[in-house]
């Protein structure tokens, strides 16, 4: 039976972090501005704006780097706490139409508008809507993309960018995904591309043509995925209540560091942190592994893991000795230390057979 | 209609009544209570439209018959505000009822007494009279194991079985089984099984005191009445079949342990605190002439209780809801209670051992 097509939206804020700067400050509008780490303390940038990016700046770029392509860039800081309060007031405005979300970050969402019953039913302008009521209460613009599943949905969203909505409905899906590059393909990364490009697959016609068990030789696992992607399938249900898998807490050094008591010391300041940020996972998980993280001057990373059913602070440093085995006097400018969480164990009450 | 009657002449039916209301509901006449004057005799009925209790008090002071519905909740409140002892004078008057007593005066609204529901007709095929405190410990050994809100609509109530001289109450929720009967050494009953609901049991056993009082059930295909000289209270019945507990009752458990029920019941209490709080697992670990018991919670506190027991077999380890454990030990009489085991899949089963008219199954959790 051919189930009714679902109706998705991808809601996805214009540079964030940047534009709440900006609404906070409007003197920062007409500079080109980012947020993130300052340079002298080996900062990377996390949001950038428009007018930055002109300058080639993006986000994840090192700050360094960043002010070497636009010198007048501004870095701010960043506020998390306000980012958070927005981010909670934009998921009020999505309840308004459903209760189908799926976070993906402060800034980003998936809506599944199926049965939403607004608009006589129609996605496209429940996502107009959506857009309004967030720069009406907000002052900041959202970009939407509207179609049959999740990864067009994303797609979409990013085409008619900043401020603008894209509506790919059911029969427009294979035209869509016949103009798309391998590249916006999610899980189809530099590496993934340059192979499939040797294999002379440069569009999504050339995937679905190409033998199956070649696909799968190429890049394994992806394959089944990259598949269906190229013939616009997504059947992925919205991940209502997303189980956290670990929680973790890392520290880029403003200065390498090389000797075990200066990680130590690192380790010491990151617990209470760790401790704080796990208590919020408490109830519905468990601790299941200890991690340390760390990443050396030559930006090489390593880490050891060991299963453990609690957070024990003398676990770190029996890790840190086998982390340190790798170090071949390297200097260490990133420390980091987190939990890998399980589900509890749930306890079963047996029931009698007469049901 | 007409009628005076004293505070606390009409304060004890009108209580009994006025239980029966739901305080929420969409018919606004099941709100009221219905008054009733026939023969210099008062009736009151309240009634959910699932139980339907009818109380009667005699008038001693001349009235005239009639009858009419008015609030349940504010005639209660007045009648019970009144000064004790006082005479209450009621005069229905222009569609409002008229409650003098005294130098205080209300006017009550009202509803037609024919639009005020009443349960249809039905026979009796069983009858049998029972004293009021037998009937309170059946239901009281029994009542906690009834399902609540559970689809299997059949399990939200009480099994009551007749069979010969004997009367038995069985309820269940699927992972525990209550069982207590009876016997009547005068009566001959014909066989028959029905389901009081979970309401009906609840009236049952607020009305009824811990006296010798004998108090007369009528049972017929969809209706169940208790009936004395105070009042005639009727449920209707769950139509459904209840499961048979015969096929519940645990078979080769070859593990019996008796202990002394106080001791237990506080060593679990106490486990219980640090027992996980949604499912409220303990573990139970029997050896040789001592039972130890252990809780732990998502915080990853512990509790340990040993008990002695009097057990001489193969160690066991398994699991149970504790909260189930501790309503069995409550239920039971004695100090003495024995407990028969066979695998850590299998239910457990309970008994007070200076007692077999009752029994409990437990099914046991994975820990």
């Amino acid at each position: 039976m051919m189930s009714k097509p679902r109706k998705i939206i991808h809601i996805d804020m214009d540079c964030f972090f940047a534009a709440v700067e900006m609404r906070e400050n409007p003197a920062l509008s007409n500079l080109p501005i980012a947020v993130g780490g300052s340079s002298d303390r080996r900062g990377v940038l996390s949001t950038c704006n428009y007018l930055a990016r002109k300058y080639g700046v993006r986000s994840a770029m090192a700050t360094a780097h960043a002010l070497k392509l636009c010198p007048d860039l501004v870095v701010v800081p960043g506020s998390m706490a306000l980012y958070k309060s927005i981010s909670q007031q934009i998921r009020d405005i999505f309840l308004r139409y459903t209760p189908l979300i799926e976070p993906l970050s402060l800034d980003e969402a998936y809506l599944d508008v199926s049965d939403c019953k607004l608009f006589q039913g129609s996605a496209t302008l429940i996502a107009e809507s959506i857009r309004r009521d967030i720069e009406v209460e907000t002052g900041l613009t959202a970009s939407a993309g509207v179609a049959p599943n999740k990864f067009i949905a994303k797609i979409a969203s990013d085409e008619n960018k900043p401020n603008g909505i894209c509506v790919i409905p059911p029969h427009k899906v294979s035209e869509f995904v016949d103009k798309l590059p391998l590249r916006k393909i999610p899980g189809v990364g530099k590496v993934t591309a340059e192979k499939l490009k040797s294999l002379g697959l440069n569009t999504t016609a050339d995937v679905r043509s190409y033998p199956f068990d070649g696909l799968e030789q190429a890049c394994g696992k992806l394959a089944k995925s990259l598949l269906d992607k190229s013939h616009g399938i997504d059947d992925r249900e919205l991940s209502l209540d997303r189980v956290r898998k670990s929680v973790g807490v890392e520290h880029t050094l403003s200065h390498d560091i090389y000797s075990r008591d200066q990680v130590l010391r690192v380790i010491k300041q990151l617990l209470p942190e760790l401790n704080s940020r796990f208590a919020k996972h408490k109830r519905d998980s468990v601790v299941h592994k200890q991690v340390i993280k760390l990443k050396f001057d030559d930006f090489k990373t390593t880490t050891i893991e060991k299963i453990s059913p609690t957070l024990n602070e003398s676990l770190f440093s029996e890790l840190l000795t086998g982390a340190l085995l790798r170090q071949e006097n390297r200097g260490i400018r990133l420390v980091g230390i987190s939990l890998g969480l399980a589900k509890p164990q749930t306890q079963k009450q047996m029931v009698f057979d007469f049901l | 209609m007409k009628f005076a009657i004293s505070r606390e002449d009409i304060l004890k039916p009108l209580q009994l009544a006025t239980g029966t209301v739901e305080r929420r509901h969409t018919l606004p006449i099941l709100s009221n209570v219905l008054l009733e004057i026939t023969d210099g005799v008062l009736s009151i009925t309240g009634t959910d439209l699932e139980v339907e209790l009818v109380a009667s008090v005699e008038l001693v002071q001349a009235s005239e018959d009639g009858k009419i519905t008015v609030p349940a909740k504010k005639l209660f409140d007045i009648c019970k505000g009144l000064n004790e002892q006082s005479l209450i004078e009621f005069v229905l008057d222009n569609n409002k009822l008229q409650i003098k007593c005294g130098r205080s005066k209300y006017s009550l609204s009202t509803l037609d007494a024919k639009d005020f529901p009443n349960l249809e007709d039905w026979q009796s095929e069983i009858n049998f009279g029972v004293a009021q405190n037998v009937l309170k410990n059946l239901i009281e050994k029994t009542s906690f194991s009834m399902a609540v809100q559970d689809v299997r609509y059949y399990l939200n109530g009480m099994s009551l079985e007749t069979q010969d001289n004997i009367i038995r109450c069985v309820t269940t929720d699927g992972h525990r089984l209550a069982l207590t009967q009876h016997e009547l050494p005068n009566e001959r009953l014909q066989e028959s099984q029905v389901i009081i609901p979970r309401k009906g049991v609840t009236e049952i056993l607020r009305l009824i005191d811990d006296v010798e009082d004998v108090i007369y059930i009528s049972v017929g295909s969809n209706h169940i009445r208790l009936n004395n000289e105070n009042f005639t209270f009727t449920s209707k019945l769950v139509d459904g079949r209840f499961p048979d507990y015969r096929r519940v009752l645990p078979k080769g458990g070859d593990k019996t342990v008796t202990g002394e029920k106080d001791y237990l019941k506080q060593a679990f209490s106490r486990a219980a605190i640090l027992s996980n709080e949604k499912f409220r697992g303990v573990r139970l670990n029997l050896a040789q002439h001592e039972l130890t018991i252990t809780a732990n919670n998502p915080e990853q506190e512990v509790a340990e209780e040993i008990v002695d027991v009097n057990y001489e077999g193969d160690s066991l380890e398994i699991g149970f809801n504790v909260a189930y454990i501790v309503d069995i030990l409550n239920a039971i009489e004695s100090n003495e209670v024995k407990i028969t085991l066979g695998d850590s899949n299998s239910s457990a089963l309970i008994e007070d051992n200076k007692d077999d008219a009752s029994l409990y199954v437990v099914m046991p959790m994975r820990l």
